[in-house]
């Protein structure tokens, strides 16, 4: 008799703290839900428009069109390659975002898209996928004028442009 | 302070372990989860298991339960709560696994963050691997007291 009540005990005790962890997590959650800058609503998520994002076929931008802009100053490369191929070359000016960092990266890109720029990504090779991959995270996050320079750095550094190497 | 029971009795150090390791899991899988809400709701969303105006509740609130799971399990406080969600949640991430399995999606997993790799049967014995320590903590954890004077 005395183990059953102990044992029922337990498990009262053990629902109420599953109840207090529930509620705390979602409290810390709304609060910062709404202050980060990544927001999302809490309800309601538009699957119709992620389907379309998924499907929306990314433009391509051709070397004349990204030379003439870079002349331009109107246009930021964006390497998708590893920190490491980017350190041995990498187009002059170009910044480094593998696919897993666009996210962090969004935000800073956004102000720059809002001053008119356009940004190209780039990686090495006409099947390589990180370029791409790159440029569909940024278009889902709400940057439009991304455009994928298909086989960017081979094709730009057989043209003879300008390109650099370290980390800058 | 003194050092009790350790290592033995058996039981309670290796649940205490458990646990520990479990904290950290928690905590990797629910940062990375929180990084990236819109991608994880996504990715929640092609398990095809939820209605659509659920999606994004989970997507913000299952990284943080993840977050709050963890720092509970190395507080050392709420344990048994902490256990017995943990138990439920791989309950439940081992049923969303095997509807998918089943069905043949190829999928992210999702698991830690969206960027891990598609689901296959691993991750499911993987789940039930993880499923079976918080059962072990569940019933036999003692808290960090029982460790210490």
């Amino acid at each position: 008799m005395m183990s059953t009540k102990y044992l029922s005990q337990k498990i009262y005790s053990s629902f109420i703290e599953l109840i207090i962890i529930l509620a705390t997590a979602l409290l810390i959650a709304i609060i910062f839900n709404s202050i980060r800058s990544n927001y999302i609503p809490l309800f309601g998520f538009s699957s119709a428009a992620i389907i379309k994002e998924q499907q929306a076929k990314i433009p391509t931008i051709t070397l004349s069109e990204a030379y003439d802009l870079y002349l331009k100053n109107k246009i930021i490369f964006i390497d998708a390659r590893d920190p490491f191929s980017f350190e041995e070359g990498h187009i002059t000016g170009a910044i480094n975002i593998y696919p897993d960092e666009a996210p962090l990266q969004a935000q800073s890109l956004k102000v720059k898209a809002k001053q008119g720029f356009v940004f190209a990504t780039y990686c090495d090779g006409p099947q390589c996928p990180l370029s791409k991959e790159t440029a569909h995270a940024l278009t889902l996050r709400g940057i439009s004028t991304v455009k994928v320079f298909v086989n960017g750095w081979s094709v730009w550094l057989n043209a003879g442009y300008p390109v650099s190497k370290g980390k800058k | 302070m003194k050092l009790l029971n350790f290592p033995r009795p058996f039981l309670p150090v290796f649940a205490l372990i458990c646990r520990l390791a479990l904290a950290i899991i928690f905590f990797y899988a629910g940062i990375e989860k929180a990084i990236n809400p819109i991608d994880f709701a996504v990715a929640i969303y092609n398990y095809r298991l939820l209605p659509d105006y659920a999606i994004n509740f989970v997507a913000v609130f299952l990284p943080y339960l993840e977050i709050i799971i963890a720092i509970s399990f190395i507080i050392g406080i709420n344990v048994r709560g902490a256990a017995l969600l943990s138990t439920l949640l791989f309950l439940t991430f081992a049923i969303a696994l095997t509807i998918n399995l089943a069905r043949g999606l190829d999928i992210s997993c999702g698991c830690f963050g969206a960027t891990s790799g598609n689901i296959n049967w691993f991750y499911l014995v993987r789940d039930f691997f993880l499923f079976c320590i918080s059962l072990i903590v569940l019933f036999y954890d003692r808290g960090w007291r029982y460790f210490f004077d």
